[in-house]
């Protein structure tokens, strides 16, 4: 996985509140991911793992310091061209599942292609639902579905517009471990058979050990950064 | 358990501001409709005791009929020689005639009328000197002899008139030119609300109003040695030529404030039924605002109840917060009635009852009022939330998501919906139909409201997926998908605005209803060709002589006249009466019960013609014989020739001879006057007509059938409009409930926004969805308020059929107000949308 970086950052500061009270939840990290991979982001709590994300994601804007997603800078986005890149190149899965409770499974899914106005790719959105096996519970509403079944929904609505990278947050902290194994499985296969690349941030360690490689910080910078068992096999 | 309720008001300010504003706008109009009511009330009360300084006794016609008067202006009069009389009388000290008319008008010496046409009212009144001083001169001196006048001081400074112009004032008699040499109060005040009063010496007020040996009234002053009640006691010894009332200056006050009182009382029970309305409303959204408010806070409640909270205490804490929200609402109300009040006076100038109101009266009625109902709604309609927050089980407070449990009497709302719905038709058609009174209509449309309340959860969905099919694209779906989210609060939401818009629908269809009746009655009544001659003072009549002078006018084929007065029928009791020239049928086409047209011929003295429905209440047949006794108290008996059954409003209960009206009634003038034309010349007829009332009669205009109509659809619509302003605050309050509603259903979803929002929806894509929402809830109510309206509309006009009523929709006017329903739910989305939008993403999607 040599290919140009997707996404990456360039001495990104973060820093909240002014003056004494000012928290820095980023000190300054460089990083970049390349198409195609598929990475975990780990540390403990206040390491700065979730503001990472979120400033890679353009929810957060930084302090200082670049973030360039697909060739686009973000700092010179206003909220309209921002709002346009996430729907368009960026995909989510949260924790919570975030699913609408008024709408199927099926509509969930499609919610991206719907808001940007775009018609469907039959053909692709057959495969993802193949790939994330909900066949039968297409016309469901979240409500009727279980947890791990509510998360894959979530992953087939990251994957369905094709976006340049999928950023998962703690996509398995509400789930159990079968559950959890079936998510990061899919992920996995989305990275190796259909060419995504997804960011994933966690603190679980079965979760990470599952992607190609893990970049842990601690007091907002990058302590580690290294390829794992998975890259290798 | 105070200071958390205190506590958790501060948490959710936005939605308590709401809740007040839905109570404090229906507080508003109560406390508004009393602080105007009772200024009037006083402002009279201080002109009319003013007024009567001086004045020991005051001497006013009565008519036999009763003691009424017309407006405070005696609709008879006392003759001349009863003056001399009293005058004569031991311990009287001085005695004045006086003469007050309406039937006058002013103009500045170039024509143009002063004091609106049709707008408040232009008075004649003489100057009473010394000692009595109704009247006192800010500027000049009082006028005496003939050719002079004074204005008051308000009217002087509209008109910018100066002491030494030349006026022209015409009344009864001939048109006089008169120069202005006093400016005046009248009780002390500048303005007697929009009343132009002219002030004339005795003699020259005799002259105007053509009344040489007669007098409104007689003021008399007495004796120091005698108190007033004395020498009242001895002037009612005195035998007069016609009734009179003999009081002193003090009661003759009272009286006059009484009478202003009672007419006044009508406008206030009007102005607080719209109050009602509006705190109906806001009922819809307090009851909305804590149900949701319960539902939100569940785990708050479980919180306090796992840690030892009573089922007692948690339904406590929410009828606490009840209790402070409907005083500090009702509060605010009684404040903003403050500033209320005077937009309700403009409100009532707008439509030419312009009426005196100085300073601002604040009676302990008005405040305890206010407070005690609007307390009492708040809590009446947050009772049942309160019980429904008894019902969280504290293991809720563990698990997250959890539902509020249903209701015992859940399952019993569709069903008691209708039964309420279907006893409020009972009681519509009771009221309407069985001649049980208003108050039953009043309840039973209060009934059907909140029956149609309760049913309309069930129609919630239906109809959102009906008008929701609008709304294109996911946005339009999702939009669609959440107003039915919750159907009970969507269908509260509605109900709101429901009543507002049935309301609006209702009198748009009784309006459309009645111009069409008016203009239906005109249209087959008179001849083609006919031309109406009328007063352009709504109410006053005319000078004999218009109809002397129309009969002359080249072309004018017929003229005739219709006059009105009253008469006491025995065995029935008070009881109006109109009459009418032979002449009357070449003109106007009557339709008969019994009988035909040449009965109006032959009235003579000795006959009369009585309506249908007047005949079947009191039995009477023609060939009956009716005792009446006339304002002149002569008493008389006259044989039923005819029945009619006629729809045009001109026939009063009984109707006779204009011969008999001017000497047994003492009616001199004419109400309306018709003039027959050949159609073919009507243009070049009333072209003339025109010119004679110009040069010799200003007061009078003449109309064509078809401006008749419209003058009269004209009047409707005015009456209309204020009915729809009044609404409006109801429609008002119910937008608020919108934006309550969106605003606490903005809240819930917050994290499901972010997400969205997260994902690429825009800020203007969650705008518009927000907007959507509005517009479905606000157009669910709309539609189910125009078809109740349409419901009412119908249900009374086949009520009133036999008054003649015709049913007439206004189709236009019923899509304009599902229009302005849809823009009223864009208007009430704006503040939600935007804050929907501008939603912190993050923070959002941290949200619980």
């Amino acid at each position: 996985m040599t290919n140009a970086p997707i996404v990456s950052a360039t001495d990104l500061v973060r820093r909240y509140g002014e003056g004494e009270a000012a928290v820095t939840a980023l000190a300054g990290v460089t990083v970049a991911f390349a198409q195609g991979e598929y990475a975990a982001i780990m540390g403990p709590s206040g390491s700065g793992k979730s503001t990472l994300m979120h400033c890679l994601a353009g929810l957060d804007r930084p302090t200082s310091g670049s973030v360039v997603v697909d060739g686009v800078e973000l700092a010179h986005l206003d909220d309209r061209r921002l709002t346009a890149l996430r729907r368009d190149k960026i995909g989510f899965i949260f924790q919570a599942f975030n699913l609408l409770p008024v709408l199927t499974a099926e509509e969930n899914i499609l919610l991206p292609l719907s808001i940007a106005g775009r018609r469907p790719d039959r053909e692709w959105f057959e495969q993802l639902v193949a790939t994330v096996g909900l066949g039968d519970r297409l016309d469901h509403r979240p409500s009727e579905l279980s947890g791990g079944q509510q998360q894959r929904v979530a992953v087939a609505r990251a994957l369905v517009s094709r976006p340049a990278v999928v950023f998962a947050d703690e996509p398995t902290g509400n789930l159990d471990s079968k559950a959890s194994a079936d998510v990061l499985e899919l992920l996995r296969t989305s990275v190796d058979e259909l060419g995504q690349t997804v960011i994933m941030v966690t603190h679980d360690q079965d979760a990470a050990d599952v992607a190609d490689r893990i970049v842990t910080l601690t007091d907002g910078r990058i302590v580690e950064d290294r390829r794992t068992q998975a890259a290798v096999a | 358990m105070l200071t958390l309720s205190l506590r958790s008001f501060g948490v959710r300010k936005l939605r308590v501001a709401l809740t007040l504003i839905a109570v404090a706008l229906g507080v508003a109009l109560i406390s508004g409709t009393y602080i105007l009511t009772d200024t009037i009330n006083r402002s009279f009360d201080t002109i009319f005791t003013t007024a009567a300084k001086g004045v020991d006794v005051s001497i006013t016609p009565r008519d036999a009929i009763d003691d009424a008067t017309q407006d405070g202006i005696a609709v008879t009069t006392i003759p001349a020689s009863f003056l001399a009389e009293v005058e004569r009388q031991p311990g009287v000290a001085k005695a004045v005639g006086t003469i007050d008319t309406a039937n006058v008008a002013l103009f500045t010496a170039d024509g143009d009328r002063i004091g609106g046409s049709g707008g408040a009212p232009t008075q004649l009144s003489s100057d009473t000197p010394p000692p009595f001083s109704a009247i006192t001169y800010e500027e000049g001196r009082a006028p005496t002899g003939m050719g002079e006048m004074a204005v008051l001081e308000q009217t002087a400074e509209s008109e910018g008139l100066k002491i030494g112009d030349r006026l022209k004032v015409v009344g009864a008699g001939p048109q006089t030119e008169l120069e202005l040499v006093g400016i005046a109060r009248f009780g002390g005040v500048s303005s007697i609300g929009g009343f132009t009063l002219i002030v004339t010496s005795l003699e020259q007020a005799q002259a105007l109003a053509d009344q040489p040996d007669a007098y409104s009234s007689i003021l008399v002053a007495a004796d120091p040695d005698v108190t007033p009640g004395e020498l009242r006691d001895r002037l009612r010894q005195l035998p007069s030529p016609t009734p009179v009332n003999v009081r002193t200056g003090q009661q003759q006050a009272d009286q006059n404030t009484a009478d202003i009182r009672e007419a006044l009382g009508f406008l206030t029970t009007a102005l607080l039924v719209f109050a009602g309305i509006a705190l109906f409303v806001g009922a819809f959204i307090i009851f909305n605002t804590f149900s949701i408010t319960v539902a939100q806070r569940m785990r708050e409640f479980a919180l306090l109840r796992t840690l030892g909270a009573s089922r007692r205490q948690v339904m406590g804490q929410v009828i606490f917060e009840g209790l402070i929200i409907g005083l500090v609402g009702s509060i605010l109300g009684l404040l903003l009635g403050l500033a209320l009040a005077p937009g309700l006076r403009g409100l009532f100038n707008a439509i030419g009852a312009d009426l005196p109101s100085e300073g601002t009266v604040v009676e302990p009625r008005t405040i305890i009022v206010s407070l005690v109902v609007g307390t009492l709604v708040t809590l009446a309609s947050g009772l049942a939330p309160a019980i429904r927050a008894t019902r969280v089980p504290p293991v809720a407070a563990l698990r997250e998501g959890a539902v509020l449990p249903r209701g015992r009497g859940a399952r019993f709302i569709t069903p008691s919906g209708a039964i309420l719905a279907l006893g409020g038709v009972a009681a519509l058609a009771a009221g309407l139909f069985g001649g049980a009174g208003i108050e039953l209509v009043g309840l039973g449309a209060g009934l059907v409201f909140i029956g149609t309340a309760l049913l309309s959860p069930k129609l919630v969905p239906p109809l959102a997926g009906a008008i929701g099919r609008m709304f294109p694209g996911v946005v339009g779906r999702l939009a669609r998908e959440n107003s039915v989210r919750q159907p009970g609060r969507t269908a509260v939401t509605a109900s709101a605005l429901v009543v507002g818009v049935t309301l609006v629908a209702f009198v748009s269809i009784f309006a459309q209803g009645l111009k069409a009746t008016i203009a239906e009655a005109v249209d087959t009544a008179a001849r083609p060709g006919t031309l109406i001659v009328q007063n352009t003072a709504m109410g006053v009549p005319l000078p004999a002589a218009v109809a002397g002078g129309l009969e002359r006018v080249d072309g004018v084929t017929s003229v005739a006249s219709v006059r009105f007065s009253v008469s006491r029928v025995e065995g029935v009791g008070r009881t109006a009466v109109t009459s009418v020239s032979p002449t009357l049928p070449d003109v106007f086409d009557t339709r008969w019960a019994q009988g035909d047209n040449e009965l109006l011929r032959d009235l003579g003295r000795d006959h009369a013609v009585v309506t249908d429905r007047w005949a079947d209440d009191h039995g009477v047949e023609v060939g009956d014989e009716l005792a009446l006794t006339t304002p002149t108290n002569e008493r008389l008996r006259l044989r039923v020739t005819g029945i009619t059954d006629d729809d045009s409003g001109l026939f009063a209960p009984v109707t006779v001879s204009n011969e008999l009206a001017q000497e047994a009634f003492g009616e001199r003038q004419d109400a309306i006057v018709f003039a027959g034309t050949s159609p073919d010349e009507e243009a070049a007829v009333k072209a003339r007509v025109d010119r004679l009332l110009e040069q010799q009669f200003p007061l009078a205009e003449a109309l064509t059938v078809q401006e008749f109509k419209d003058q009269q659809a004209g009047q409707v619509n005015q009456i209309l409009a204020l009915f729809y302003v009044l609404l409006s605050l109801s429609v008002i309050v119910s937008l608020f409930g919108i934006v309550n509603t969106l605003v606490l259903s903005i809240y819930e979803r917050t994290r499901e926004l972010g997400m969205l929002r997260a994902i690429g929806t825009s800020r203007r894509q969650v705008r518009r969805m927000i907007r959507y929402e509005a517009v479905i809830t606000a157009l669910i109510g709309a539609t189910m308020g125009i078809v109740l309206g349409l419901v009412f509309g119908v249900a009374v006009t086949v009520a009133l059929e036999d008054e003649g009523l015709v049913l007439s929709i206004p189709v236009g006017q019923l899509v304009v107000l599902l229009v302005l329903g849809g823009l009223a739910g864009v208007l009430a989305a704006i503040a939600p949308a935007r804050r929907a939008s501008r939603l912190d993403v993050l923070q959002s999607l941290a949200y619980e």
